[in-house]
């Protein structure tokens, strides 16, 4: 639609925007050569521009040749179709389109009648050029500023649908079924904050029945980090396929994602080889919140880091890594900060020692009652504070090595 | 957030006051972005009023970073609270940007 300032342009302003277009519907031929008259210098100013009809039909053939009426002034009483039948079609060409009409004074059944099939006002006979004036002023700025109102509507469901869109791509590479053997059991979910986050996981096979893990966290929210967290997913699976040593993997990914990234957005990493049979882990930590090792009797380790930086942030750095042995019965849980900073109604984080916390009375006794049991602490702690980030857990139980 | 600015030996020192997460970082970005000038050849954030910083809040740190390392300017951070420290250990983000445990110190770091 063509945007202008309503305000200089209906109150006599500058004129520098096309006219406001305005449809003039009456039987009476004399009322097209006093119109004219009468509103020649809003015309010739460039203020309106005035269309005839003498009939409803009529009136509905010039709306469907001329694009952009705006407003259209009608009589009731007509041949052929009357003001009234012609009010209840207006809607189905254009529903923005304002209808004032113009009744014989006193008529109140036909304006009753008018104003409830949508009419926006009406003028009685003889017309009162003054009174027509303002009431035309006052219909075109209110039909401006309904355009308006649609338009930021409009912006908002278009806003509301990327919105959705990321939130479904988010969604749609997190893997929901996971290795369950005589070894290990893992599980993994995350709840999603209600702007869309940046958290994801991934586990997945690799040769010698060894088992990939990941847990990540995009800086930022919205739809570039949803596209940041597709590609970094994608380039970490990529890399992991390729390389054994967990340091090299998050560097070749480093280095892929800090290629072009004017943006600098950043990705914490966590990626950890598994195996199931002896229960080792070889990790690199890029960033990423330490995970902890749960053991039998509730108490529990932090894995130390191994000098890493989030991905993303600095081209050709190096990641160490480390390793930790999982004996049977040991929990590693892998957790975004979404779990460790959730607040509480007083601004108090979660925090690492209520996570430890968690497991120090009742040792976890399978991995999806560990996220459980996680999140539950997480949602009593905060209470009805708003959950501002994604909460993710990655959980792997070892059972026998 | 809050940030009121400060100049001493040529430091541009800017104090953040509050929290800085994803709902504030753009407004964080602009408000640095207009206090850093573009003679200040040595910029300094103190956090000692600050109280909590999301990754959103990082990668702003990041884009300061980066836009006046283009320029060959000093950047530097100092006061941080504890779980703030540990915010920029945890990412890594202390091996890429100086960190001081003081505002004197760092001046007497990157000033002239």
């Amino acid at each position: 639609m063509v945007k202008r300032d309503t305000a200089s342009a209906v109150f006599g302003g500058e004129m520098t925007q096309t006219p406001y277009k305005i449809l003039v519907v009456d039987d009476e031929p004399d009322l097209e050569h006093l119109m004219r008259q009468r509103m020649r210098r809003d015309v010739r100013s460039g203020l309106y521009t005035l269309y005839f009809a003498q009939n409803g039909v009529e009136a509905l053939e010039r709306l469907n040749e001329v694009p952009d009426i705006g407003m259209v002034l009608s009589d009731i009483n007509m041949p052929r179709m009357d003001g009234l039948t012609l009010l209840a079609q207006i809607p189905n060409i254009a529903p923005d389109i304002r209808a004032v009409v113009v009744s014989a004074y006193g008529d109140m059944k036909n304006i009753r009648t008018a104003m409830n099939r949508g009419a926006f006002d009406f003028i009685t006979k003889p017309i009162d050029f003054q009174d027509l004036r303002v009431t035309i002023e006052r219909t075109l700025k209110n039909m401006e500023e309904w355009r308006e109102a649609l338009e930021s509507r409009d912006k908002l469901v278009r806003l509301q649908n990327e919105l959705n869109v990321a939130s479904k791509m988010q969604q749609s590479i997190l893997p929901t079924e996971f290795p369950d053997s005589d070894h290990c059991e893992i599980y993994a979910n995350m709840e999603p904050a209600r702007e869309v986050g940046g958290d994801f996981f991934d586990v997945f096979g690799l040769p010698g029945g060894k088992i990939a893990l990941a847990i990540a966290d995009v800086s930022d929210k919205g739809v570039p980090a949803a596209l940041f967290m597709m590609s970094s997913r994608t380039l970490l699976k990529g890399s992991a396929i390729g390389a054994v040593e967990p340091g090299a993997v998050l560097k070749e990914v480093n280095d892929l994602l800090t290629e072009e990234n004017e943006a600098a957005m950043f990705v914490t990493t966590f990626y950890a080889v598994y195996n199931p049979q002896t229960g080792q882990v070889d990790y690199s930590n890029g960033g990423h919140n330490p995970p902890l090792v749960v053991h039998p009797d509730g108490s529990s380790t932090l894995l130390p880091g191994t000098d890493g930086l989030a991905l993303g942030v600095f081209p050709g750095v190096n990641f160490g890594q480390s390793a930790v042995m999982l004996s049977p019965g040991d929990l590693l849980l892998l957790y975004t900060d979404g779990v460790t900073e959730a607040m509480n109604a007083d601004g108090e984080e979660f925090g690492m020692d209520r996570l430890q916390a968690v497991f120090s009375d009742a040792p976890p006794v399978s991995t999806e009652a560990a996220n459980k049991a996680v999140f539950k602490a997480v949602h009593e702690f905060a209470g009805e504070t708003p959950q501002s980030d994604d909460i993710t857990c990655v959980t792997v139980l070892q059972r026998q090595a | 957030m809050e940030i009121s600015v400060d100049r001493a030996n040529e430091v541009l020192i800017a104090k953040v006051e509050g929290r800085i997460d994803g709902a504030n970082a753009r407004e964080f970005e602009d408000a640095l972005n207009g206090a850093i000038g573009e003679d200040d050849s040595k910029v300094l954030l103190d956090f000692s009023t600050l109280s909590y910083i999301s990754s959103a809040g990082l990668r702003v740190i990041l884009l300061i970073a980066r836009l006046l390392q283009k320029r060959n300017a000093a950047f530097a951070l100092c006061s941080l609270s504890d779980p703030i420290r540990e915010v920029f250990e945890i990412s890594g983000f202390d091996k890429i940007i100086s960190i001081h445990d003081s505002q004197a110190e760092a001046v007497d770091k990157i000033g002239s």
